[in-house]
């Protein structure tokens, strides 16, 4: 049995400038009787405003856990909650508030977010909101559970596969089995943002090391302090460019070119050109346009290993028309999955969904909806403390004094989020009863879909009665 | 046996001095401290001391808000400088959730302290702001007066219909109280619900860690469970009681097993689930010595074997094959099939595994109640679902979907001043002493107190059972299960 992967998480706090969620405020009514330290369990309030042990502080809302009891029991009424302004403004109709303070937590301690008194969302939602993974009550991956001693694979395969075999009279195999390269989770890291200070980008590169994962750069960025991780890198090159980068090309076991029409005119030869530098796997990165399921089936064919599906940050559809009309990642990736698999070519190529995974339940669903692994950037800047905000303009901010923060505590908070997810993943698969991550890809019979369970119960019971 | 109207409620106010308000009285600087609002308003919102000059800040709470209007004592109106204004408070915004919403935690609490739903109108307590199963169902009512008096509704069900010569079980009113473990939750809580359960002539359940000894005098109201990590299940814990429920999986973890964090692995919850103080308890999942029908059969006929008498529960959560493993249930002799869907639960679970894994609840009722149908087996097994039935509304929509009743968790909670902030496993647990162990919080309320909270509770859901029968013209509410005629939903319905 191989060895067990595991990712080590480590309690890894940034004293930052975090958002919080509540805000409370004492009123002049106040009359110090310091009954709110009594009963809040989390020390959210204190005595010694400007160290004067008889009147109250300020609250120190950020551990404020929502419990009511100060403001049940404060003899005056004399406290107010609300929700935190700049909190609410975080994100956008994607990216929730609430996924923030998740993700940031899940940076701080690597541990699976986990709270009582049920669920408290809406019922379903846009995209991977309206999808349920499956469970089953008798079958289960392991004898001992996800947390035994026995082996749970998240690791994926990437590189082209083999429709079928071919042997000689002789019962020889005259197939020759393509090169692949397995990582142990179904996640790659995608290009940070331009802006990022050397110490983020370092650590996105160490992270991605340290995970056994690899990360996208353009090739420009490869710079002599992460060389020493080139194995975990893959770079981005133009296919024109394939002769000024041999020497890189050679020290790598990928690379990535983005799409283009001559791509597709030109990609055996290409993808024949580079393997002659070096045996390395080439990623094709195509837009997630409208025609985009094309496109793949075009490249599988000409024999495109592997195609990263690109989607904007919301995991919405790039063809410039208003939200409403734009496919969303759940169906995006289901589009290019049933195109492959309608042309008899799913088998052979390998696909990376990035754009809009934004928490650990969107992996395994983008992989049941037909992706092989996902690819991701937005969530490990959040990781760091970067906030989000989707309007008027997407807009990153980070947090003041980032760029003096240590490689290595940056690198532990991004390692900590993907030993979460990696958790997640795990937590998902176990209630599935599968037991290997390669076996969600495509597996729509293990997932439950809004659109059709509801027409299949309510549809069928309540529009035909209308009729009758 | 005693009806439902022979359960005695009283009024049980909250135990904390001030409760969440949904309005704010700003009081501006144009006031004269007259004392006209303190002498106008019946509700006590406004306050003057005597021998004090100043008025007392308002007490939010207390207002009844902008319906107040219509009355002539309104302060806003009667202010002769015009200082007062009402309106949403910001609080109210913390409060709930799309599931439970504000209004609705308010009204249960309203329900729990009077035992009737609330008078008030401003105030949304039936459905929640979900957007999609019970929150876009609605009751169709037909037109014209109620035929039937209520004094002629009966809200009992049987929970023995397989004729099988074992004890013919009936319950008062059509839901019992989930199953939540000493150690999840405290032990006056445990006990309250025993009490309550005792009050209504129903049911309440251990959960699975173990049966403390000071349940015993309410053994005939408790089902013990026998879940994945056996934990303090005893052959005369299966003797005493009159049903044995087995937990296959739970919804808000489907697939994970149960999960106590090593914090609220007290001495005493070590003890009763001889287990060791401070480690994390997992029950595994699933059972072990199951892998098919007959293994499940097997178990079946062992718990029957040991206690002649108890019937069998059988919980289980909502995949897609809940209707076969309902079946199969049938098959293997259980007596009722308990679906427990993922957006209910009320101990900690994974945020993932409550969102995402298994369908919820609305459509396994139906899928269920409709094999059972098919296969000729509906008759002979009471249906009971959970997870997610926050209302009597819920309840009477349950029903008509195909359940013969549910099991509710987190309304029993709510009664008893929980404010679902979901942090039920940090730390010293509970801030509120409902689901902590920790000595100090545990003690934060009597048994007294809570029961009669879940009994009001229980009474509000029943009256307002009752009324929706009435409307009906149904003398028993075993005419409602399975009448999705009487539902529309606002999407399709149109």
């Amino acid at each position: 049995m191989p060895k067990k992967y595991h990712i080590h998480s480590k309690v890894t706090p940034l004293d930052l400038d975090y958002v919080y969620k509540f805000k409370i405020e004492r009123g002049e009514n106040c009359i110090n009787c310091g009954k709110c330290t009594k009963v809040c369990i989390y020390e959210a309030h204190k005595r010694g405003k400007g160290g004067d042990p008889r009147k109250m502080a300020d609250p120190n809302t950020v551990v404020c856990r929502n419990c009511f009891r100060c403001i049940q029991e404060c003899p005056r009424g004399a406290l107010e909650k609300s929700l935190d302004k700049d909190f609410l403004n975080i994100g956008g109709s994607y990216w929730k508030s609430d996924m923030f303070i998740t993700l940031w937590k899940q940076a701080e301690d690597g541990k699976v977010p986990v709270t009582g008194a049920g669920y408290r969302g809406p019922f379903t939602g846009p995209g991977f909101d309206s999808m349920w993974t499956d469970m089953s009550e008798i079958v289960r991956p392991t004898r001992d559970g996800i947390h035994g001693r026995e082996y749970i694979s998240t690791s994926v395969e990437l590189g082209r596969k083999l429709n079928h075999l071919t042997f000689d009279e002789n019962g020889k195999l005259l197939s020759k089995i393509h090169h692949t390269i397995d990582i142990p989770i179904p996640i790659i890291f995608d290009f940070p943002q331009d802006n990022l200070s050397p110490n983020v980008k370092v650590a996105l590169v160490r992270a991605a090391a340290e995970l056994n994962t690899c990360i996208l750069l353009s090739a420009d960025d490869i710079k002599a302090d992460i060389k020493k991780y080139i194995k975990n890198i893959i770079p981005l090159i133009s296919h024109k460019e394939i002769d000024k980068h041999q020497g890189l090309i050679k020290s790598v076991r990928f690379v990535a070119l983005d799409y283009s029409e001559e791509i597709l005119s030109a990609l055996p030869a290409l993808q024949g050109k580079i393997k002659k530098i070096n045996n390395v796997l080439t990623i094709i990165r195509v837009p997630a346009t409208k025609s985009v399921e094309d496109i793949v089936a075009k490249l599988t064919k000409s024999g495109a290993e592997i195609i990263h599906v690109v989607a904007d940050y919301r995991g919405m559809e790039n063809n410039g028309s208003a939200d409403h009309n734009r496919r969303l990642a759940k169906d995006i990736i289901r589009a290019v999955h049933l195109k492959l698999v309608e042309d008899r070519i799913r088998d052979e190529v390998t696909i990376i969904f990035s754009g809009g995974i934004a928490m650990a339940e969107h992996v395994p669903k983008a992989m049941l909806c037909g992706a092989d692994l996902t690819a991701i950037d937005l969530p490990l800047l959040i990781a760091i403390g970067a906030r989000l905000y989707e309007e008027p303009e997407k807009i990153l901010v980070f947090p003041e004094g980032l760029e003096k923060i240590s490689v290595r505590t940056v690198m532990q908070r991004i390692i900590n989020l993907m030993g979460a997810w990696h958790s997640q993943l795990l937590e998902v698969m176990g209630a599935m009863g599968i037991r290997e991550a390669r076996r969600l890809r495509g597996e729509t019979g293990r997932a439950i879909f809004f659109e059709e369970i509801d027409n299949d119960t309510f549809g069928k019971l309540f529009k035909k009665r209308e009729k009758v | 046996m005693k009806p439902p109207s022979a359960v005695k409620i009283k009024k049980m106010p909250s135990r904390f001095k001030h409760q969440v308000p949904k309005y704010k009285i700003t009081r501006s600087d144009a006031c004269i401290n007259c004392g006209t609002c303190a002498k106008s308003c019946p509700y006590g919102v406004h306050e003057k001391r005597e021998g004090q000059n100043k008025m007392k800040a308002p007490i939010n709470y207390k207002c009844i808000g902008f319906e107040c209007k219509n009355n002539d004592f309104y302060c806003v109106a009667k202010c002769p400088r015009k200082a007062l204004s009402i309106s949403l408070n910001p609080m109210y915004e913390t409060l709930g959730d799309y599931r439970w919403t504000a209004d609705m935690i308010t009204g249960t609490w309203i329900m729990a302290e009077t035992g009737y739903p609330p008078e008030r109108t401003d105030l949304e307590y039936n459905t929640g702001n979900s957007g999609g199963g019970f929150d876009k169902l609605r009751l169709k009512f037909p037109e014209g007066r109620p035929k039937i008096d209520k004094s002629e509704i009966s809200t009992e069900i049987p929970l023995n219909r397989r004729n099988d010569g074992r004890a013919n079980v009936t319950i008062s009113t059509p839901v019992y109280g989930g199953g939540m473990s000493f150690g999840s939750v405290s032990l006056p809580t445990m006990i309250s619900k025993a009490r309550n359960a005792t009050i209504w002539n129903t049911f309440t359940c251990t959960g699975e860690g173990g049966y403390p000894e000071l349940l015993q005098p309410y053994n005939d109201h408790v089902i013990t469970q026998v879940a994945t990590g056996l934990f303090g299940v005893r052959e005369e814990t299966i003797q005493r009681v009159k049903i044995v429920e087995f937990k296959y999986a739970q919804g808000a973890k489907p697939g994970l097993g149960g999960h106590l964090l090593g914090e609220k692995n007290t001495e005493s919850v070590a003890r009763m689930r001889e287990a060791v103080k401070g480690t994390s308890l997992f029950s595994p999942f699933p059972f072990h010595s199951v892998y098919s029908i007959e293994d499940h059969k097997k178990h079946i006929d062992w718990i029957k074997e040991i206690n002649p008498n108890a019937l069998v529960s059988v919980k289980v959560s909502t995949p897609n094959d809940v209707d076969m493993v309902a079946v199969g249930s049938y098959y293997a002799g259980a007596h009722i099939i308990h679906i427990d869907g993922g957006y209910g639960g009320t101990g900690a679970a994974p945020d993932i595994a409550k969102k995402n894994i298994a369908m919820p609840i609305e459509y396994a009722i139906i899928k269920v109640h409709n094999f059972l149908k098919e296969e000729g087996a509906r008759d002979a097994m009471t249906l009971i679902a959970s997870g997610g039935v926050r209302t009597a509304h819920d309840l009477a929509k349950a029903i008509c979907l195909g359940a013969d009743g549910a099991v509710i968790g987190t309304a029993e909670l709510v009664s008893l001043e929980c404010v679902r902030c979901g942090n039920c496993e940090s730390g010293r647990g509970c801030a509120r002493g409902i689901a902590s162990t920790d000595s100090e919080l545990a003690d934060l309320f009597n048994e007294e107190w809570a029961t009669q909270r879940l009994t009001n509770m229980y009474h509000a859901w029943n009256v307002q059972l009752v009324e929706i029968l009435q409307k009906f013209g149904m003398k028993s509410v075993r005419e409602l299960v399975g009448r999705t005629d009487l539902l529309e939903h606002i999407d399709y319905s149109k």
